[in-house]
C-alpha cells in the first residue's frame, strides 16, 4: 500500500489542478478574442475614415493642397502612388517608427488607390493599435484576477464545506477505532441529516450490538460451562480418591489410577483457568489497592525456588527501585505468578532465571529452548510455544488479559539465548 | 463422631460418606434443605459439611439456622465459588473452614479432623499417637518428650497425614495443601518427596517408628 491520502486532500488536488489548466487555457483564448475585437473595431474606424475622405475631401481636394493637407493629418496621408510594393484596397498591420518615442509601435494600415485632380495617388489611413495592447493586457489581467481570486474562494469554501459535511463520518470513523470490545462501552454516534451517513452509523450500531451480544454470550458460556464442569469434576476426582485406597490394587491398576489422577489434575487446572479468563473479562475484579512489585515477587520466590530445585534453576532478583501500582492484589499476582511459572516450567535443567524491577517495568528472563517463540501467538489461548503436559496453555493468555485490563505492557523478546519477557507498568 | 453432609449432588455425597466412614466417622447425608433442617434440629453433629451452593440459594440460609443454635458443631463450607470474597461472606456467617470444589478427599478428611479437633479440645489440644504427642495450639511435635524440630510445612504434612489415617494420600492432594493459595500453580509434585523426606528423617532421628509408607507412584500413607 502507497501513502494514505485524505479524501479531501484528494479533492482539494484535482480540484486545483483543473482549475490551473481552466486558468492556463483561458488567458490566451480571452487575450486573442478581445484582440480580434479590438482589430475588427479599429478596421471600422479606418473603413469609416476611407469613406468620408472619399466623399467629403476627395473632389475638392487640389494636388497643390495635399503637402498641407498630409502636415495636419498624420494618419491620413496622400502619398505618391508609387508606394507600389504595399498591398492595397486591404488593411494590413505594420510598424511605424514613433518618432516622439523612438520606438516602433503597431499600427493597422489600409492603402488606397485613390485619383485627385485626375492624377494617381495612394491614401494611407493608420490606426494605432498600441492602446488597444494595454487595454486588452489590462483587460485579461482584470479578467485573469477575477478568476484566481474566484477559484480561491471556492477552493477554500469545499475546504470549509467538505470539513463540515464529512464532520460526522469522521467522528464516526474515530469512534469506531477506538472501540474495544472489552471496554463494555457502546460507541455513541453524532446525531447527523444525511442519509449515508445516518444509514453508515446505524448499520455499525446494529453490528457493534451483535458483536457485545455474541461476545457476551461467548463470556457467559465459558463461565457456564466452566462452573457446569466443576460437580462433574470434583466427583470424578473423589472416586479416584477412593479407588486409591482400594489395597487389592496391583502396580498395573495403580499405573492407570496414577494416570488418571494426573489428568484430572491438568482438567481442573485448565478448568480453574478458564473460570479465571471469564472473571476477568467481566471485571470481576474490582478492588484496587496500592501494591508493592516487589512484596510480591519475594513473597513468591521461595515457593518457585521450591518447584525450580528440581531442575536445579537458579532465581536471580534484582530491585532496582520498589515502586507501587495501583490496581486489584488478586491480578497482579495472578500475572506475576504466571511469568514467574513460566520461567521456572519452559527452563532447562541447570538453567537460570532473573527477575529485575527497573522504572515503572519488570523484566522476568530465563533460559529455555534456544529458538525464539513465536510472539504473535505465545499470548493465545492454547497456543502452546511447548509440549510440557503440565501446560494448560492458558496462563500467557491470563497474563495478556490482564495487561489489556490495566493498560499495561507486555513484551517478549529473545536475545542471547534467553527469553525476555517485560512487563511495563 | 458424627458428621452431616449438605449435599445435592448424590454422588459426590456418596464418595465423602464412603471416605469419611473409613475414618470411622458416622456419615449422613441430606440432599435437599427440607431433609437439613430436620436432621438439625434433632439431632447433633460434630461437624456439617454444607454445599453453600444448594439450589434457591438454600444454602446461605442453613447457614443462618446453623449459625443460631447453640449447639458445639463445626461447619464446612464446600462450594464451587472458588473466590476469596466468597470464602470470606462464608466464614463471616459462622463458618469454619471453606473448602472449594473440587477437592481431595483427603484434603476434606485433614479439614475436618482440624475443625473437630478446635471445637473438642479448646486449648489443651494435644493428638497421642504411640510415641507421638502432637501439639496442634503450639505447633510442635514430641517424641517420647523430646521435640522434634519441625519446620512449619512438614508439620502441615505430619498433622496431614494423620488427619487421613490409614489413607493414602495422592501427591497431588500433599502439594496441593502444602502450597495453599499457590496450589491453582501447581506444576510439580517432586517437592513433596524432599518434604515427606526430611519428615521422615526427622522422626526416625528422633525416635519414631516409620509410620509413613510410599504407594507406589500414587502417594504416600500414615499406617498405625
Amino acid at each position: 500500500m502507497g501513502v494514505m491520502n485524505r479524501l479531501l486532500n484528494k479533492t482539494l488536488v484535482y480540484y486545483s489542478f483543473s482549475a490551473i489548466i481552466i486558468l492556463l487555457l483561458s488567458a490566451p483564448f480571452i487575450y486573442y478574442t478581445l484582440e480580434k475585437l479590438y482589430k475588427d473595431d479599429v478596421d471600422e474606424a479606418i473603413l469609416l475614415r476611407s469613406d468620408e475622405f472619399t466623399r467629403n475631401n476627395q473632389p475638392t481636394l487640389k494636388i497643390t493642397d495635399i503637402p498641407t493637407w498630409n502636415r495636419f493629418n498624420r494618419d491620413t496621408r496622400i502619398l505618391p502612388d508609387t508606394v507600389k510594393s504595399e498591398p492595397k484596397n486591404n488593411i494590413i498591420q505594420q510598424v511605424f517608427l514613433d518618432t516622439l518615442v523612438p520606438e516602433w509601435e503597431p499600427y493597422r494600415v489600409l492603402y488606397k488607390e485613390v485619383t485627385i485632380q485626375g492624377k494617381p495617388f495612394v491614401l494611407m489611413i493608420r490606426l494605432n493599435l498600441v492602446e488597444s495592447e494595454d487595454l486588452i493586457r489590462t483587460i485579461v489581467w482584470i479578467y485573469l484576477g477575477i478568476l484566481f481570486v474566484l477559484l480561491l474562494v471556492i477552493f477554500f469554501i469545499t475546504l470549509f464545506i467538505s470539513n463540515k459535511l464529512w464532520y460526522p463520518f469522521h467522528d464516526t470513523l474515530k469512534k469506531v477505532e477506538q472501540f474495544s470490545i472489552e471496554s463494555n462501552q457502546m460507541p455513541v454516534f453524532k446525531k447527523t441529516r444525511i442519509k449515508e451517513f445516518n444509514q453508515l452509523n446505524n448499520s455499525l450500531t446494529k453490528l457493534i450490538q451483535q458483536t457485545f451480544q455474541s461476545f457476551e454470550l461467548q463470556k457467559i458460556f465459558i463461565q457456564n460451562a466452566s462452573h457446569e464442569l466443576q460437580t462433574p469434576l470434583a466427583i470424578f476426582q473423589s472416586k479416584l480418591d477412593l479407588l486409591m485406597q482400594d489395597s487389592h490394587l496391583q502396580e498395573p491398576q495403580l499405573k492407570i489410577v496414577h494416570s488418571l489422577y494426573e489428568s484430572v489434575s491438568r482438567l481442573k487446572r485448565i478448568n480453574k483457568n478458564l473460570l479465571l479468563l471469564a472473571k476477568i473479562e467481566n471485571n470481576q475484579f474490582l478492588e484496587i489497592s496500592s501494591i508493592s512489585i516487589k512484596e510480591i515477587i519475594e513473597e513468591v520466590t521461595p515457593y518457585f525456588s521450591e518447584q525450580a530445585d528440581g531442575k536445579n534453576i537458579t532465581i536471580h532478583t534484582q530491585f532496582k527501585n520498589n515502586f507501587t501500582i495501583q490496581c486489584n492484589k488478586t491480578l497482579i499476582e495472578i500475572l506475576i505468578h504466571n511469568l514467574f511459572l513460566n520461567a521456572v516450567r519452559h527452563n532447562i535443567l541447570n538453567g537460570s532465571i532473573y527477575i529485575t524491577t527497573e522504572n515503572n517495568r519488570v523484566t522476568i528472563i530465563n533460559s529455555g529452548v534456544n529458538t525464539p517463540l513465536d510472539k504473535n501467538i505465545i499470548f493465545e489461548r492454547f497456543k502452546k510455544g511447548s509440549n510440557s503436559p503440565k501446560s494448560t496453555g492458558l496462563g500467557l493468555a491470563i497474563v495478556k488479559e490482564i495487561c489489556i485490563r490495566n493498560v499495561w505492557q507486555i513484551e517478549y523478546r529473545f536475545e542471547n539465548a534467553m527469553h525476555y519477557f517485560m512487563l511495563v507498568f | 463422631m458424627k458428621i452431616l453432609i449438605i449435599e445435592d449432588e448424590q454422588e459426590l455425597a456418596n464418595n465423602i460418606t464412603t471416605y469419611l466412614k473409613e475414618q470411622s466417622y458416622q456419615c449422613e447425608l441430606a440432599l435437599n434443605y427440607h431433609e437439613a433442617v430436620l436432621k438439625i434440629e434433632i439431632y447433633e453433629y460434630d461437624c456439617i459439611l454444607l454445599d453453600l451452593m444448594l439450589p434457591d440459594g438454600e444454602g446461605l440460609q442453613l447457614l443462618e439456622i446453623l449459625r443460631n443454635q447453640p449447639k458445639q458443631h463445626g461447619i464446612i463450607i464446600i462450594s464451587a465459588k472458588n473466590t476469596v470474597e466468597a470464602k470470606i461472606t462464608g466464614l463471616k456467617l459462622g463458618a469454619d473452614d471453606y473448602l472449594a470444589k473440587p477437592f481431595h478427599l483427603s484434603e476434606l478428611g485433614a479439614r475436618i479432623f482440624s475443625v473437630i479437633r478446635r471445637n473438642h479440645f479448646g486449648s489443651s489440644n494435644h493428638i497421642h499417637l504411640n510415641e507421638l504427642e502432637i501439639d496442634l495450639l503450639a505447633k510442635t511435635a514430641k517424641v517420647k518428650e523430646h521435640l522434634v524440630p519441625l519446620t512449619k510445612k512438614e508439620f502441615d504434612l505430619l498433622l496431614f497425614l494423620i488427619g487421613n489415617k490409614n489413607k493414602t494420600i495422592s501427591k497431588a492432594a500433599l502439594a496441593e495443601h502444602l502450597s495453599g493459595d499457590m496450589a491453582d500453580m501447581l506444576d510439580n509434585y517432586d517437592f513433596v518427596y524432599s518434604h515427606i523426606k526430611n519428615l521422615k528423617k526427622k522422626l526416625a532421628e528422633a525416635g519414631c517408628n516409620d509410620y509413613i509408607k510410599t504407594t507406589y507412584g500414587m502417594g504416600y500413607k500414615w499406617e498405625s
